[in-house]
């Protein structure tokens, strides 16, 4: 066989396996990016997917356990609320009104259950000082 | 002093300008005193942005509120250091101290002095190919170092026009907002820096690049030019990772080092580009192939320098990381596609200049080895742009927004990690040009069978995953290759007595295993990896002063719990003696600090670190009745993550050390090493594929040989070139 053909193969076998473990992760990890509001409107068809919403900790809301094992919280996005049970590595700066993003499982009832929790700490710093002026 | 800088910012950016422009125009019309005008005004640049960054320096640690800056990331209660490290916390800062970087980088490559240049002319100065001995025109020097510039000049003009790191306070500042508590740590003091002195080292590969193909020089001398700067900028960007990790490793509290957010991709990826890229110039250098690879590279990986930025400042990714929702993220994604398309064009019309010059000897060559970890290394950065881009890219094609999570990227590098691995064991005992030789076969069985054993090896000590066995089995089988290499080379295939080697390996190729020691550094960053993703343990407990509790083979008492006070923060640590068979090993002390001006809790952790793994414990609180809630965690083998890192960088240290010197005064001018570089640039042909191994030349015989500027006949180079 011609080099350029065994090493054709050797590319060919690498970029398939890749590509197969690529699937394989992905479909392992799909994530839907919703907003609040589709969650409360589409409560039925995404229950028991794994989704990814995004919006503000609604004020007053906010309750970590005391071994910061579990949160709840409802996320606010413009007039629409969820709540959200987080479990998992909570970051330290989960306070309230911060920006996060929620990954995990939205249940029948419209919960979210969280296993990830995204804070923007930086960049709500940065707004916030803007917002109010120096 | 505010009106100071801005003058100053602005003496940066049209200083910047008129040097972009001379240097070019004065290269193209060899009119050497407007380029001569053009360095003067570089300089004049690069001191303007180093004022200003002293000036906002000092505001900084001043503690002076009239520049919004200093409102912004310093304040009265902040240590010294960190009021400093504010410099390139915040945007306006961080493109300041990524300008002045820049203008230093290129000052540097203007003026450093260059053995390739300094060397004199060989007799035959046109080789074989062309112009391969010809040296590097000093007018293509200038077009790169306003290429340089004129980048230089895009910064500068987004820091006067868009991101004013001079800009006054609206009203009277009391007290600053003070930094981040999470930026608040050792690694992030010199992190940020180090990251902006690798996206300005890329940019010098880049500008040479462009230079080549825009004056069809496109013979191995760019390759010379550009190699130094893209094994630096590689260490300095690889050493920014690490530090990044590190961060989030002791900082985050979570127990990990890298989660795959977008930010952390964005630096990842001209990583693995610039990889591949070193390994493509080799190719180039001594096989003639990988040509457009090798230039693809080179745009592709400064490109995706800018499109790091982008993530970092655009805010359209959700990142722990991200500095603000700013526009400012898209001016460096338009200069992303516009390089990017420039770039192709460039091939395009260069494309004929670009075609190998003769065909893959064999498929157990190195440069076949070095496309197969090429192909590994595209495939893992395309999967970190398709992984950051899927919420962009999925909504766009399938109208539904979908984010994929840390499993797709831990799955796709299963099979490209292994396959890299293995290319980056078995480089030693492989040629350019053709297949291993006998005595590197004979090398490969064993070194194949040192795998086997040590893979055995980890079934043995209770490693359980396959994954593990695969990973313990590719460090010995690299360990053994390596050792291989070294005697094949020390004895050229023959069979002397065994330590009595007819030359040393290390000198005749000390840039050759520099690299073989990266490679070493590479394999112990995998080592870590896999035994800290594979092998992580953790637990949660309460426990109450005194109590003690038995886990991962040790015993953890926690012996109190302390409160201390300090002017910015309140602390309190909970004291954790951990002993194993009834010795004390370690006493930890997790924490929570409370941060009285950002009025949050962080975690402090505490990590008791040996070459088995790292036992690392989180404070999470307490209740009032006196329990105490820790995580302890065991990952094992982290500190050979760290080692690897380490030993890469020692590896770029001794690759990148100046051999001409010396060498120059033992040959008269030429040195073995540039003699050696002209050689490879005659790139062999297929005729030049020495079939015939002469014998060793004694030492005068060789210095005789390279003071000679007479052609030769070609030596087997250590059996490897």
């Amino acid at each position: 066989m011609e080099p350029r053909f065994k090493l054709a193969l050797g590319v060919g076998i690498v970029v398939a396996a890749t590509s197969v473990m690529a699937y394989v992760g992905a479909s392992a990890s799909w994530d839907y990016y919703v907003t609040v509001a589709e969650c409360a409107a589409r409560a039925g068809p995404l229950a028991g997917q794994r989704v990814r919403v995004s919006g503000g900790i609604e004020p007053g809301s906010l309750r970590i356990a005391a071994d910061r094992s579990q949160a709840r919280f409802r996320l606010q996005d413009g007039a629409s609320t969820l709540n959200v049970v987080c479990r998992g590595p909570l970051p330290d700066n989960l306070t309230e009104n911060a920006e996060v993003v929620v990954a995990g499982r939205l249940k029948a009832d419209g919960q979210l259950c969280g296993d990830q929790v995204l804070t923007r700490c930086a960049s709500k710093y940065e707004s916030q000082r803007s917002e109010e002026g120096p | 002093m505010r009106i100071l800088g801005e003058i100053c910012l602005l003496a940066a950016f049209v200083g910047s300008g008129f040097a972009a422009f001379a240097c070019v125009a004065g290269a193209a019309r060899s009119h050497r005193r407007v380029r001569w005008a053009g360095g003067w005004a570089a300089g004049v640049s690069v001191l303007g942005l180093g004022a200003a960054s002293a000036i906002l320096a000092w505001a900084l640690y001043r503690r002076d509120f009239t520049f919004a800056y200093a409102a912004q990331y310093s304040s009265r209660l902040l240590p010294a250091q960190y009021a400093l490290s504010a410099l390139w916390v915040g945007q306006a800062g961080s493109l300041l101290v990524w300008a002045w970087l820049l203008g230093v980088v290129a000052l540097v490559y203007r003026w450093w002095p260059r053995s390739h240049d300094l060397r004199p002319l060989a007799p035959r100065a046109e080789s074989r190919h062309g112009v391969a001995r010809r040296r590097w025109p000093d007018s293509s020097r200038d077009v790169v170092f306003g290429i340089l510039m004129a980048c230089l000049c895009f910064l500068t003009a987004v820091l006067v026009f868009a991101a004013d790191p001079m800009e006054g306070s609206l009203a009277p500042v009391r007290e600053g907002a003070g930094l981040s508590p999470l930026l608040q740590h050792p690694a992030m003091l010199i992190h940020p820096p180090v990251v902006f002195l690798g996206y300005a080292l890329w940019t010098v590969p880049f500008a040479v690049a462009v230079a080549a193909l825009a004056s069809g020089q496109l013979d191995a001398r760019w390759v010379r030019q550009a190699r130094p700067w893209v094994v630096a900028a590689w260490c300095v960007s690889g050493v920014g990772i690490l530090l990044g990790a590190d961060w989030a490793y002791e900082e985050l509290g979570w127990g990990g080092y890298w989660g795959w957010d977008p930010v952390e991709n964005g630096s990842l990826i001209p990583w693995l580009t610039g990889t591949a890229l070193i390994h493509a110039l080799l190719a180039w250098q001594h096989a003639g192939v990988l040509k457009k690879t090798s230039l693809s590279l080179t745009i592709a990986t400064f490109a995706l320098c800018n499109f790091a930025t982008f993530l970092t400042r655009s805010g359209v990714f959700s990142s722990l990381h991200a500095f603000s929702t700013s526009p400012l993220g898209w001016l460096f994604l338009g200069l992303m596609i516009g390089l990017s398309s420039g770039g192709v064009a460039g091939l395009v019309w260069r494309r004929a200049a670009l075609a190998p010059q003769r065909p893959l000897g064999s498929a157990f060559s190195r440069e076949a080895f070095v496309l197969l970890a090429t192909v590994c290394l595209l495939l893992l950065a395309a999967a970190a742009v398709v992984g950051t881009l899927s919420v962009a890219l999925s909504s766009l094609i399938c109208g539904q927004a979908v984010a994929v999570g840390p499993s797709f990227y831990n799955q796709v590098l299963i099979p490209t990690g292994l396959t890299l691995l293995l290319t980056t064991a078995l480089a030693p005992l492989l040629r350019w040009g053709r297949g291993p030789s006998e005595a590197q076969k004979k090398w490969l069985i064993g070194a194949a069978c040192a795998g086997g054993l040590a893979a055995a090896a980890a079934v043995v000590c209770g490693v359980e995953h396959p994954l593990g066995w695969a990973v313990a089995g590719l460090a010995g089988l690299a360990l053994a290759a390596l050792a291989g290499a070294w005697i094949v080379d020390g004895t050229q295939g023959k069979t002397p007595p065994f330590g009595r080697f007819r030359h040393s390996p290390w000198r005749a190729g000390r840039r050759q295993y520099a690299g073989f020691l990266i490679h070493l550094g590479l394999i112990c960053l995998a080592v870590g990896v896999t035994g800290s993703s594979l092998g992580k343990r953790q637990r949660e407990f309460t426990l109450r002063e005194g109590q003690t509790v038995e886990w991962a083979g040790r015993t953890i008492r926690l012996a109190g719990v302390k409160q201390r006070e300090l002017p910015d923060k309140l602390i309190g640590e909970a004291v954790l003696e951990i002993s194993r068979g009834g010795r004390l090993e370690a006493t930890l002390a997790p924490a929570q600090h409370y941060h009285r001006l950002q009025e949050v809790w962080t975690s402090e952790v505490a990590i008791q670190s040996t070459w088995a793994g790292d036992f690392y414990t989180i404070l999470h609180g307490g209740t009032e009745d006196g329990q105490w809630y820790l995580s302890l965690v065991e990952n094992p083998l982290m500190r050979w993550l760290w080692l690897g890192g380490v030993v890469m960088v020692v590896g770029t240290a001794v690759r990148l050390w100046p051999s001409w010197r010396k060498s120059a005064r033992q040959a008269g001018g030429q040195t073995p090493d540039a003699a050696r570089d002209e050689r490879r640039d005659e790139t062999p042909t297929s005729n030049s594929l020495r079939r015939i191994v002469p014998p060793p030349l004694s030492r005068a015989r060789e210095r005789r040989r390279w003071a000679s500027a007479d052609p030769v006949p070609r030596t087997e180079e250590r059996g490897k070139t």
